[in-house]
């Protein structure tokens, strides 16, 4: 019962971030899981798009989206290890997972400027669910002082990646 | 001493100095670090002389690079948690990005 109230809390804070309370309850090896499957969700779509993506700006943002959350799932997992914290799937990473999951197969049907705009647009709303939760669970959950500590770190990569995500979403709706 | 001795001496004289202040100039390049840091450069903005040599140090999780904008130098990528440094020999003013995340941008001047 309790998990099924955190995926609930979560997937709200997710979904909607602003009417939601922050969910409760969770402890560092699910966050680091967390932190990793969402890095690794990102990385799937970024690879799908570096090779199927029509715009060279968006492939290089894909190809920027697989080097960047690697080298943060990098630091992440040599800091669970450091600390001896074994990454504890849960319901947030596994929704995590499959809603990766879900996206990256509902861009494999798609080609072209479709393709693109589907993925990009899929990227700003993934850095701001990212955002969202690092704001107001996982930063505040994290009790271990080293992985708060990545967590803030990590903040302003997403926060760019959402800015230059937007930038390129303004100027392809522009080309259109 | 004639005239002709005492201007040779000051004209030697001045060459040794001029020679030896050039050395010293020469001798006391400084060392300046840029950090790259929270997805910016800081100082955003640095004047050097020419011979300093200024070392880029990425603190961030990902890689990053430091790019003249109009060429000069280009560190090509520096990962996470190391460094890169370049001596400039240029005057001149350097508007520099990361070219994976083209919002990292600051400015170098040589004096």
């Amino acid at each position: 019962m309790k998990l099924s109230a955190i995926t609930v809390a979560f997937a709200g804070l997710l979904f909607f971030p602003v009417a939601s309370a922050p969910a409760q309850g969770i402890n560092d090896a699910q966050i680091a899981s967390i932190v990793v499957t969402a890095n690794q969700v990102d990385i799937d779509a970024g690879k799908l798009a570096a090779s199927r993506a029509t715009s060279e700006e968006v492939k290089t943002f894909a190809r920027l989206m697989v080097t960047d959350h690697t080298g943060v799932n990098k630091t992440a997992t040599d800091l669970a290890a450091k600390l001896k914290v074994t990454p504890q799937d849960n319901p947030t990473s596994q929704s995590l997972k499959a809603d990766g999951d879900k996206s990256v197969a509902h861009l494999k049907t798609l080609k072209g400027a479709a393709f693109d705009k589907a993925y990009i647009d899929r990227e700003v709303v993934y850095h701001q669910q990212v955002i969202d939760a690092l704001d107001k669970t996982l930063i505040s959950g994290a009790t271990n002082e080293e992985l708060k500590a990545l967590l803030v770190k990590v903040r302003p990569a997403f926060v760019a990646h959402l800015e230059h995500a937007k930038r390129l979403q303004a100027s392809i709706s522009t080309a259109r | 001493m004639t005239v002709r001795h005492q201007t040779f001496c000051a004209v030697v004289v001045g060459i040794v100095c001029a020679i030896g202040l050039a050395a010293s100039e020469r001798a006391t390049p400084k060392t300046h670090t840029v950090t790259m840091e929270n997805m910016r450069f800081q100082p955003e903005a640095l004047t050097v002389a020419r011979g300093d040599t200024i070392v880029w140090v990425n603190k961030d999780l990902v890689p990053h690079t430091a790019t003249s904008e109009a060429g000069g130098f280009d560190s090509q990528m520096i990962p996470a948690g190391e460094s890169w440094s370049y001596t400039v020999r240029t005057k001149g003013e350097f508007a520099y990005l990361c070219t994976y995340h083209p919002a990292m941008k600051a400015m170098l001047r040589v004096r």
